[in-house]
């Protein structure tokens, strides 16, 4: 009995929280860009269900890569790392000991990131070839200078990301850990719940917004979209994506955008996504105005260029560490 | 020595953008060499949008010649076929009718004030600010929609012809009081976007000090129109037309040359171009809007400049038969260029196409018109 209960919960979660991702797309874009921006905007199911859905029945394009099958098969391990993590948030894994936790989050998250790196780095589009006139011909411009591609660009700055642009979302988890004193979520889940939410407290307000900051950089959202910004890289790591593989990446980002609210929801006020218990209605309302706070940010902000990125990631990062220190005192 | 100065510039890597890239509107190629993200040099390269123009306008009637400026450009079309109408008339010594002149007027600037306001959008669509874009593109609706009442088409107006204007672009009380409306409909809008642009922190750290055009850099690259204002130089071909005379309007200059004077140029002369529009409005004369006496005969080569929304517009041909001869034309996005290359220099790589769009290049219209020549 206990094992088709839990069975039901992890399946049911997942099943609830795939409709729900689908959706997301839609909603920041219709009910919020198009209403900022008083256009009618697409309709909710375009972006989330209709896009996917139409590119899984595309012509796969063979992309121009060193390693195409690596190349393709990104988006697909990406999207299982997302899943992984959204499974491990639900209480009925909690038995799996050290992979529920903060820790192992946070490497499920650089495995997520780091695919951006392996992208940008495999593709090669048509975008930047060059043109033996006038590039190459005799009186160029620096005719010998080694071409790159726009793509490889988009994967050094993931790792820029990497070692520097996730900071605030890492600091952020860390504020539950000092909060309650444990790294695992069963732990930081059986807190709150006796204490009420972290969320209530200094600590818990400067980490939330820490946290949104995070959020927004980690789904490379305006205007922190520094992998994939139309005035340079354009659509960075995912360019050469066709068909199918696209769809992934699209469902993939709508996964990610449900499965970070479900993270906060955890470790910021005590609710593990669980299909089976009352208060999973609040997971979907954070999963629901996360993006919809974070539209509204993107709808007024131009992109950032590093010049803007550093210092917001810094003193975002140094508003982590207070809410760590206020956690502490 | 130049060789040894060469050498120390170090260039990691070559990034080619275009010829088809979304930030860019239109088909031109940037080759951007960079150094860990920081542009270094940068080279623009046009042509691949040629359609020889003037070559088929060559031999042409005039009256159809001059048809066919009007497709040089989809935002400027005016502005062609006003100067290509001046050329003829200059050369023919035609007299065109007062009210013919303002009606002209009229039609030029709400023509300066859609490509403003297409400039501003797609400079803020280029920063990534999307809402600001659509809104300006909502703004500029106005203007397009007296366009196409007055021209019967919201962008390829067609109102100068020989002698006038066509009869289609006559204004009545009724189309008065529109475009009367319109005005202070725009004004009031282009006012409340200004107030919220200068004043929103994160669009002006991205726009300041980006793309800087000196002054001197800008009269050594021969930068023309409100790119060339941007700088600080007082220069507009309108204060010395002669269509222009009758109304009065200051002449926008900005100090920096970074793309915030550039973009703040625009606002400014839209409002400008909004003042210039109710002086004729205003003061609109009685009378003919055509002038149909006038003979053909051969004509020597003749020129014409005109002040258009990107600059300094150049028409000339000469008459044989009533056809047209060695035609030439000169857009202002051709003196441009080399500003647009310069502007990039130093900056970082994700603002080098803001630092192209500044310069409000139209490519596309200077590939159609350029003339391509056998060494």
């Amino acid at each position: 009995m206990n094992i088709t209960y839990s069975l039901i919960g992890v399946i049911g979660t997942l099943v609830v929280a795939f409709i729900v991702s689908l959706l997301l797309p839609g909603i920041e874009r219709k009910f919020i860009h198009a209403r900022i921006q008083q256009r009618v905007g697409p309709p909710i199911t375009s972006p989330g269900v209709m896009a996917p859905l139409k590119f899984f029945f595309k012509q796969t394009i063979d992309p121009n890569s060193p390693m195409p099958k690596l190349y393709n098969a990104l988006p697909l391990i990406s999207l299982i790392v997302v899943l992984i993590l959204l499974v491990i948030l639900i209480p009925e894994m909690y038995f799996l000991g050290a992979f529920a936790s903060v820790i192992a989050i946070i490497g499920f998250l650089k495995v997520e990131e780091i695919m951006y790196m392996f992208m940008g780095s495999l593709s090669k589009s048509v975008l930047s070839v060059r043109m033996p006139f006038p590039d190459m011909a005799k009186g160029a411009k620096h005719p010998e200078t080694p071409r790159t591609f726009v793509e490889e660009l988009s994967a050094l700055r993931a790792f820029r990301l990497i070692a520097f642009g996730s900071f605030p979302i890492y600091i952020a988890l860390f504020v539950s850990v000092a909060v309650t004193g444990s790294i695992y979520l069963s732990d930081i889940v059986a807190y709150q719940q006796q204490n009420g939410p972290i969320l209530f407290t200094v600590a818990g307000i400067l980490g939330a917004v820490v946290f949104f900051i995070g959020y927004m950089i980690l789904l490379n959202e305006y205007p922190f979209a520094i992998l994939k910004t139309k005035a340079d890289v354009i659509e960075g790591p995912y360019l050469e994506y066709a068909a199918k593989y696209r769809s992934y990446v699209y469902l993939t980002r709508g996964f990610l955008m449900f499965v970070l609210a479900s993270l906060f929801a955890t470790l910021f006020l005590g609710i593990a996504p669980n299909i089976l218990n009352p208060s999973f209605i609040i997971t979907l309302v954070v999963a629901l105005l996360f993006p919809m706070l974070m539209a509204v940010m993107s709808a007024f902000s131009p992109i950032f260029t590093y010049k803007q990125f550093y210092p917001t990631v810094a003193a975002v990062s140094i508003l982590g560490v207070l809410a760590i220190v206020a956690a502490f005192l | 020595m130049d060789d040894d100065k060469e050498k120390q510039t170090v260039i990691e890597a070559e990034i080619p953008m275009g010829t088809v890239h979304p930030a860019a509107l239109e088909p031109y190629r940037v080759r951007l060499f960079v150094e860990d993200e920081i542009v270094r040099d940068a080279e623009i390269t046009v042509g691949v949008n040629h359609r020889g123009v003037e070559r088929i306008m060559e031999g042409l009637p005039v009256e159809k010649a001059n048809s066919l400026t009007e497709k040089i450009c989809g935002i400027c079309s005016n502005s062609h076929i006003w100067n290509s109408c001046l050329v003829a008339e200059k050369a023919l010594d035609i007299e065109v009718p007062e009210r013919a002149q303002y009606i002209r007027i009229i039609m030029e600037e709400m023509e300066r004030l859609h490509s403003h306001f297409l400039y501003l959008a797609h400079g803020n669509e280029v920063l990534g600010h999307e809402t600001f874009a659509m809104r300006l593109f909502y703004i500029r609706e106005t203007v397009m929609d007296l366009l196409g009442m007055i021209g019967g088409n919201r962008v390829q107006y067609g109102a100068p012809i020989l002698g006038g204007v066509r009869p289609r672009c006559e204004l009545d009380d009724k189309r008065i009081q529109k475009l009367k409306d319109g005005m202070d409909l725009m004004e009031e809008r282009l006012a409340a976007f200004a107030d919220r642009f200068v004043s929103d922190p994160m669009v002006m750290s991205r726009i300041t000090d980006v793309g800087v055009i000196s002054q001197k850099d800008a009269l050594r690259l021969a930068c023309t129109g409100p790119t060339l204002r941007a700088t600080g130089v007082e220069s507009d071909l309108r204060t010395e037309m002669k269509e222009y005379d009758p109304f009065e309007f200051d002449v926008i200059t900005q100090d920096g040359g970074d793309v915030k004077a550039q973009l703040l140029t625009r606002v400014f002369e839209n409002l400008e171009s909004i003042k210039i529009i109710r002086q004729a409005i205003r003061d609109l004369p009685d009378g003919p809007i055509t002038n149909r006496s006038w003979e053909m005969k051969d004509t020597p080569l003749t020129k014409s400049y005109i002040e258009v929304p990107r600059g300094t517009l150049y028409h000339s041909y000469a008459l044989e038969d009533g056809r047209v001869r060695h035609c030439v034309i000169r857009t202002p996005s051709m003196a441009n260029i080399g500003a647009m290359q310069h502007a990039c220099i130093g900056h970082h790589i994700t603002d080098a196409q803001l630092s192209i769009v500044q310069c409000d290049p139209c490519f596309t219209c200077t590939d159609r018109a350029i003339q391509i020549i056998k060494i």
